[in-house]
């Protein structure tokens, strides 16, 4: 660009710095360095998402004003485009830092603070400590120590190899825009406009990314990090859990233990709560068969009365199946008169 | 020779003035600016367990389908997406069609849902949901809506319950979870999920969108939000912007139990398909679905891809089987404008034909 572009992007770079230092101040509420919980509106909570991703776009910018792409002398268009997207101020890895610095890089400093802050004697920065067999009284609290150094060691060797398919992503990127780039030789056809290089750069990046990430090899890194992440995690949690019940203090364990025993409660209630109606519908049944054995009886008892009384003169050893026969005879005569009563009984 | 780029100085420094200038004046398009609401479309509670409420939907008439509608929405993300806003709702374009709509909303499970299992969301919560609806109506079956993972817990609850069931309809729902372009469940299957459960207990809802959000790293951690300058100044689709952006990241944390169940015999095990699923002991056996099925997907959805969905036609045992390709992406499929226009009275024309 010329010297007179030059001067203007000196005084623009001026004027953009004011313009986030403004940004930035709106966000911590005019009182720069002041502490302020972020998302205290949901205007602060966009601009905290956000910002990272329009500030890595405009260092971009301002970085692809200034370099060989932009102009008519561009014989050395390729160089100064592959530094544009794969140098300091790519757009990808300030795309990924976003997210990273909260959920990877940001977690490996903090336990390893907390790592130094649970080591007052500084053990685990013994050259050798983790290889070291435990011994003496501190021995559990040694092998705690060493376990999670090494789960440390894991979790950073993990996340090393995760950031390394990243970066291979960002280069492959690179490659597909430079294939997307090449159906716009022609006249007409040209790239015309930053932000349409980088909606270009974009679509070839995700292109190149989800093709990494579906890879198995990134399939087993992702997995080996996170794994290794919550390794770190649990065994920090055991030594905390320990200083808890030193101090008598109740420990998530406990409280989650109590919530499994609750929920099993719960369930057993419910079940019961249920299992009545059950055994009711048995009582129910049984009353029935008991009613209708009993309306049986009291059919036979009556058939039999009328019997006896109409064979008066019959044997008294006369034997059951004659008077279930003469019983059974009479009630096809007396039939209607016998379900009457079965209906009255009713 | 020609090279591709054809990038005039004069114009760059304009675009790039521009660019800041819009950046700003979004500050002061953003001072001041609530939090949108939802369409809050007229409702009523009908029934309340737990975090669950079961909410009965008011159209400006009285529905004209002679069954109600329930729709069981996923655990993850708020059921708001169904009424996101007032030209943007499906809910309200279903009342509009003539349909007696009702949501479960799960609520935002804390340290005492941690030992929630499926079974007790499906055979215990879902269950009685559905027998809440039922009996308002007096019928032995209703309609199922089941979006997304509601989609199939909404088929596993048909399959265990087939008699509560009358019509289900499932929009982008998962079912195959094991096709090759399934990004979520490439990476989860090295996870450790046991591991990850008993150390984290539930699992925090930014964890979960941590995850979503690099699917997309580029394109939703940074082109979405520098297109966002180019709409500072129409305070509209600012409004409509930050709506989208309070569904994405207000969300509930997953219990615990509930996730590591979903994650091993669904993402992993692809029981669902494999006909091996059980959950609380009872066996899910989808050639028990034998109602009409209406199965609807998103043709360019990155959450849960079309493949994933397209399947179920043969797994089901229905006879009536409708399937519905919408040219969308998971969430276009409830809030754009061909959504408005094509799915309500897509499902609408089914159930009435059915009802």
């Amino acid at each position: 660009m010329s010297d007179h572009g030059t001067d203007f992007m000196k005084q623009y770079q001026a004027w953009a710095q004011q313009s986030w230092d403004g940004w930035m101040q709106s966000l911590q509420g005019g009182a720069p360095n002041s502490f302020r919980p972020v998302a205290s509106s949901p205007a602060d909570d966009l601009l905290s998402r956000a910002l990272g991703g329009l500030k890595g776009y405009a260092d971009w910018l301002q970085a692809a004003a200034t370099s060989g792409i932009v102009g008519q002398a561009q014989e050395d268009w390729q160089q100064s485009l592959r530094n544009l997207f794969t140098g300091g101020s790519q757009p990808f890895a300030q795309a990924f830092a976003g997210i990273d610095n909260a959920a990877a890089q940001g977690f490996t400093q903090q336990w390893q603070a907390w790592l130094q802050a649970m080591q007052p004697h500084g053990f685990g920065d013994l050259p050798g400590f983790g290889e070291m067999p435990a011994f003496g009284y501190t021995r559990e609290r040694q092998m705690q120590q060493q376990a999670l150094a090494e789960a440390m060691r894991a979790y950073t060797e993990t996340s090393a190899h995760y950031q390394t398919l990243i970066l291979r992503a960002n280069a492959q990127g690179f490659e597909q825009l430079q294939a997307k780039l090449a159906q716009h030789m022609e006249p007409g056809r040209q790239v015309e406009s930053l932000k349409a290089l980088y909606d270009l750069w974009v679509d070839a990046a995700e292109e190149a990314y989800a093709e990494i990430a579906l890879s198995d090899e990134f399939r087993e890194a992702y997995g080996a990090m996170v794994n290794a992440q919550m390794q770190v995690r649990q065994l920090q949690q055991q030594q905390l859990e320990a200083l808890c019940r030193e101090l008598g203090m109740p420990t998530r364990s406990e409280v989650s233990a109590l919530g499994k025993r609750l929920q099993e409660l719960r369930r057993e209630m419910r079940a019961n709560a249920t299992a009545p109606i059950v055994a009711n519908d048995e009582v129910t049944t049984l009353r029935a068969e008991v009613a209708a054995l009993k309306r049986k009886l009291a059919d036979r008892s009556a058939a039999a009365t009328v019997a006896v009384k109409k064979t008066a003169s019959a044997p008294l050893d006369v034997d059951a199946a004659r008077v279930r026969k003469s019983a059974s005879a009479r009630r096809a005569t007396t039939g209607p008169a016998a379900r009457s009563t079965t209906r009255k009984r009713k | 020779m020609f090279t591709p780029l054809r990038i005039d100085p004069a114009k760059v420094l304009g675009e790039i003035t521009a660019f800041q200038r819009k950046l700003a004046a979004g500050m002061e398009s953003l001072r001041g600016l609530h939090e949108p609401d939802y369409a809050n479309t007229p409702r009523e509670v009908v029934y309340r367990e737990d975090k669950l409420t079961i909410w009965h939907f008011k159209g400006t008439g009285k529905p004209t389908s002679k069954t109600p509608l329930l729709i069981v929405y996923a655990l993850v993300n708020t059921v708001w997406m169904t009424d996101l806003q007032a030209d943007r709702s499906l809910v309200r374009n279903l009342l509009e069609q003539g349909e007696d709509v009702y949501l479960i909303d799960w609520g935002y499970p804390d340290g005492a849902d941690r030992w929630l299992t499926l079974d007790d969301y499906l055979n215990g919560y879902l269950d009685r949901c559905v027998d809440v609806v039922r009996e308002r109506h007096s019928l032995e079956a209703i309609n199922l809506l089941g979006i997304c993972q509601g989609g199939a817990f909404s088929l596993c609850y048909t399959a265990m319950h087939p008699e509560k069931v009358k019509n289900l309809i499932t929009m982008v729902t998962p079912v195959d979870f094991h096709t090759p372009d399934n990004m979520l469940s490439h990476w989860v299957q090295g996870l450790d999920v046991d591991l990850f459960v008993d150390t984290l207990g539930n699992i925090p809802a930014e964890l979960m969108n941590w995850v979503y959000l690099t699917l997309k790293p580029v394109r939703l951690n940074q082109q979405k939000y520098i297109s966002l300058v180019d709409i500072f100044d129409n305070r509209k689709e600012l409004e409509n912007f930050l709506r989208m952006e309070r569904w994405i990241f207000d969300s509930p944390d997953q219990a615990g139990e509930a996730f590591r169940e979903f994650i091993k015999d669904f993402y992993q095990g692809n029981k669902l398909v494999k006909g091996t699923l059980t959950i609380g002991g009872k066996p899910v056996d989808l050639g028990m679905v034998t109602q009409p099925v209406l199965n609807i997907f998103a043709e360019q959805d990155h959450l849960v891809p079309p493949d994933a969905s397209r399947v179920l036609g043969k797994h089901v045992g229905t006879t009536d089987y409708t399937q519905l390709a919408f040219k969308g992406g998971h969430i276009g499929i409830y809030v754009s404008g061909r959504a408005q226009r094509e799915v309500p009275p897509a499902i609408h024309q089914w159930l009435r034909s059915r009802d």
